[in-house]
């Protein structure tokens, strides 16, 4: 089973899941092979569920959980939080708005 | 009647004896009367300059194969794995390149730098072949090109056609952030029902594969899907995320045309190192044989020279032996 972070929440595919098209946030993915899990942080992209019960899972950027330094986190956190309270334009405040959204993700996915 | 004989063998063999100030009036005198005697030491001047330079020549394709194989090393391992980041996308909506739209854009993928064998002219050849395909009265086609060598060839005939060129593409090595920012602006330069990217697909160190890949617009994607067509497939699919089916499908096809662009790129960087090995492994070869060829017409001159200066002193030798006995 894989556990996907969808943009509509987390979404948990078993074999023989309907055929899906998701997009991807930010977020944990988790792969259960008997009992062991492996977890991978994506940074986004999609997922496409065929109904042969194969699923292609695309991302820009995958990381195993456990090599992600959480001060480098914490300290990414704090910069694009204050990017995003002096930003002015439209676009730097998307830009700000995207880097809380991966870091704030990241800083979910090492805590939990 | 002693003195008079010695006096007269002295003469006759102060040649012999120091050849020295015979040589320095000889070479003073080539450059006027002894014309043919110079002629023959110029020439083998002229052939060890040419070794020189072949040898010059040998030695720097020789490094840029070296410097070719190292790259290669590098960029096969990534054009490789960056092949999982396509098929997904051929496994969902299917590879289309017979697809018949109004507005085709072909994106040309090529080198800046030259020296790598025909595989700039292959994707340009391909282009255009597509070109004449898809063009016709009522559809248009466009190129894009990336790269200063397709950019050159191009220009001269298709000058009109070319909307956007981008070069300096591999002055950094290639990462997806910088091949995704091209994609972007090439996206938001033309207008499109169908991309055609047209580049060389990595097969061996000796072989590569003119490829083109099909990305399609989102409408024709929905279009085709909803018909029953070639994307018929998709229809049975649901769709989550996003508001509506559409925005999820331009996010998709967005994506997808980035995914394909930066497995496109790296196949053709892969290439072009594989290329270019080899054509500097052939010119190392050629430049060999040239210097063979080279150094047995150089020895076998001299050779000749030695056999008649010898002859020379040898016949000169025996003519006065002859003359003594008499």
């Amino acid at each position: 089973m894989v556990i996907i972070p969808a943009t509509t929440g987390q979404m948990g595919v078993l074999p023989g899941h309907v055929p899906t098209i998701a997009e991807l946030r930010p977020g944990l993915l988790s792969v259960h092979e008997g009992n062991d899990v492996t977890k991978y942080f994506l940074s986004s992209g999609f997922a496409f569920i065929h109904a042969n019960s194969v699923a292609d899972i695309i991302a820009v950027e995958a990381v195993q959980i456990d090599r992600i330094d959480p001060s480098l986190v914490q300290k990414g956190l704090a910069e694009f939080t204050q990017k995003l309270s002096s930003a002015t334009t439209d676009l730097e405040k998307a830009e700000a708005q995207i880097g809380v959204d991966v870091y704030s993700a990241l800083n979910f996915a090492i805590s939990g | 009647m002693a003195m008079a004989a010695l006096r007269r063998e002295g003469r006759r063999f102060a040649p012999l004896i120091s050849p020295q100030p015979m040589t320095a009036v000889r070479s003073s005198l080539i450059s006027e009367e002894q014309v043919p005697l110079g002629v023959r030491s110029i020439s083998t001047q002229i052939v060890r300059n040419r070794m020189k330079s072949v040898k010059n020549i040998q030695k720097i394709t020789k490094a840029m194969k070296m410097v070719a194989a190292s790259k290669l090393r590098a960029i096969q391992v990534r054009a490789e794995n960056s092949r999982g980041l396509w098929q997904p996308f051929t496994a969902l909506l299917g590879d289309t390149p017979s697809v018949d739209v109004k507005k085709n854009v072909i994106v040309t993928i090529s080198s800046d730098k030259g020296l790598c064998g025909g595989i700039n002219s292959t994707s340009v050849k391909t282009s255009k072949a597509l070109h004449k395909l898809t063009s016709g009265p009522d559809k248009e086609a466009v190129y894009v090109v990336l790269g200063e060598k397709a950019k050159a060839q191009m220009i001269r005939d298709s000058k009109k056609y070319i909307v956007v060129s981008i070069t300096e593409l591999q002055k950094n090595p290639l990462n997806y952030t910088q091949v995704s920012v091209v994609a972007d602006d090439i996206l938001k330069n033309v207008e499109y029902d169908a991309l055609r990217i047209v580049f060389n697909k990595f097969q061996s160190v000796v072989a590569f594969l003119p490829t083109t890949a099909t990305v399609l617009s989102p409408e024709v994607v929905e279009r085709e899907a909803e018909s029953g067509g070639r994307l018929g497939e998709l229809d049975s699919y649901e769709i989550e995320g996003g508001d509506t089916k559409s925005e999820v499908l331009q996010n998709l096809t967005e994506f997808q045309f980035s995914c394909v662009m930066f497995n496109a790129v790296l196949e053709n960087a892969c290439s072009e190192q594989g290329a270019r090995m080899s054509a500097m492994d052939s010119s190392s070869r050629n430049a060999g044989d040239m210097l063979d060829r080279l150094t047995l017409t150089y020895n076998r001159t001299r050779q000749a020279s030695i056999t008649t200066e010898l002859t020379e002193i040898i016949s000169g030798a025996s003519a006065l032996e002859v003359e003594f006995l008499f």
